[in-house]
């Protein structure tokens, strides 16, 4: 999805995603317990994830809209912690490598465009032994349940920039990193994963 | 509302919904794939209009599964002239899809 249509995405995003946020809390603060060190969040929208982020976090956090950045500001304010913000694209960041101890990804790799290319990113700028932390949503591998998502991908595609057929579990591992923690946290659609580079 | 409960009703409201609908219209032929288009494009904005509140993937599965299914046999069923059972009928699939899902998610969820 562009730069323009994602800042056009950003006045409903919130809307869109109370839902999701009441379901997934719990899980995502489980997931999140025990980030450390020195943390890149990638693709932080509006911020809605910051309140189940532990506190005291040293984050540095990218996105690619501006508008998106924009609203998050009084989440980032509210977090008892550190949080810088930086308008950057996934698949190309400024950052040097072996730079983070972390990487925390929430529904980023549904709507990048290119998955493996924003994975090598994540890779480079991951110290050697470093963390991959997401929360994805992937395309289940029942086909009663794959059938909607994919039908419904070229709607939310065209809508929110989201893609719902897309195997993250295997682009993760193609791309070098090897899932050390695996759980579903909705069918086998949602998922908490944490990957650690080889 | 506890979500989890809300997704059993929203099974027995989209049920009934689609049902209502399809036999309203009661499709003059192939009533059976009629219907089920039928059911399909209805739950789309219903999808849409509860996604925000519930949760994307706990809508968008659910409905997609009764808006093809109950819209079928509400289609088949249009023929007859006994519109409150095709309802009623539609909620209890609406129903027992959502039953079916919430035991497959915990299955899912346990591994």
């Amino acid at each position: 999805m562009s730069k323009r249509s994602y800042d056009g995405v950003a006045k409903v995003f919130d809307y869109f995603a109370v839902g999701d946020m009441r379901r997934w809390g719990p899980s995502q603060r489980t997931l999140f317990k025990n980030l450390k060190g020195r943390i890149l969040y990638i693709g932080i929208g509006t911020g809605q994830e910051i309140v189940n982020f532990p506190s005291g976090l040293n984050i540095t956090a990218a996105d690619l809209s501006f508008e998106m950045l924009k609203r998050s500001h009084k989440r980032v304010a509210n977090y008892k912690g550190t949080i810088n913000r930086c308008q950057m694209d996934a698949e190309t960041t400024a950052f040097a490598d072996n730079t983070f101890d972390t990487v925390v990804t929430v529904c980023v790799l549904c709507t990048v465009k290119q998955p493996m290319n924003c994975l090598q990113e994540i890779k480079r700028v991951l110290k050697p032994g470093g963390e991959l932390v997401m929360f994805e949503h992937v395309l289940s591998k029942n086909p009663v349940y794959a059938l909607p998502l994919k039908m419904m991908s070229y709607i939310t595609e065209y809508l929110q920039g989201t893609y719902l057929d897309r195997n993250t579990v295997a682009n993760v591992e193609k791309a070098g990193f090897k899932i050390h923690s695996h759980k579903n946290v909705y069918l086998d659609i949602v998922k908490a994963l944490v990957a650690r580079a080889d | 509302m506890n979500l989890k409960i809300a997704d059993f009703f929203i099974g027995a409201f989209s049920g009934a919904l689609v049902a209502g609908v399809v036999s309203y219209i009661s499709p003059p032929f192939m009533p059976m794939l009629v219907g089920g288009l039928i059911g399909m494009v209805l739950i789309l904005p219903l999808k849409i209009a509860l996604m925000p509140f519930f949760g994307a993937f706990e809508v968008m599965i659910p409905l997609a599964i009764i808006g093809m299914t109950v819209g079928m046999g509400a289609g088949m069923l249009s023929t007859l002239d006994v519109n409150n059972i095709v309802i009623a009928s539609g909620a209890l699939t609406g129903l027992l899809v959502a039953t079916i899902i919430h035991f497959s998610n915990k299955r899912y969820t346990a591994e």
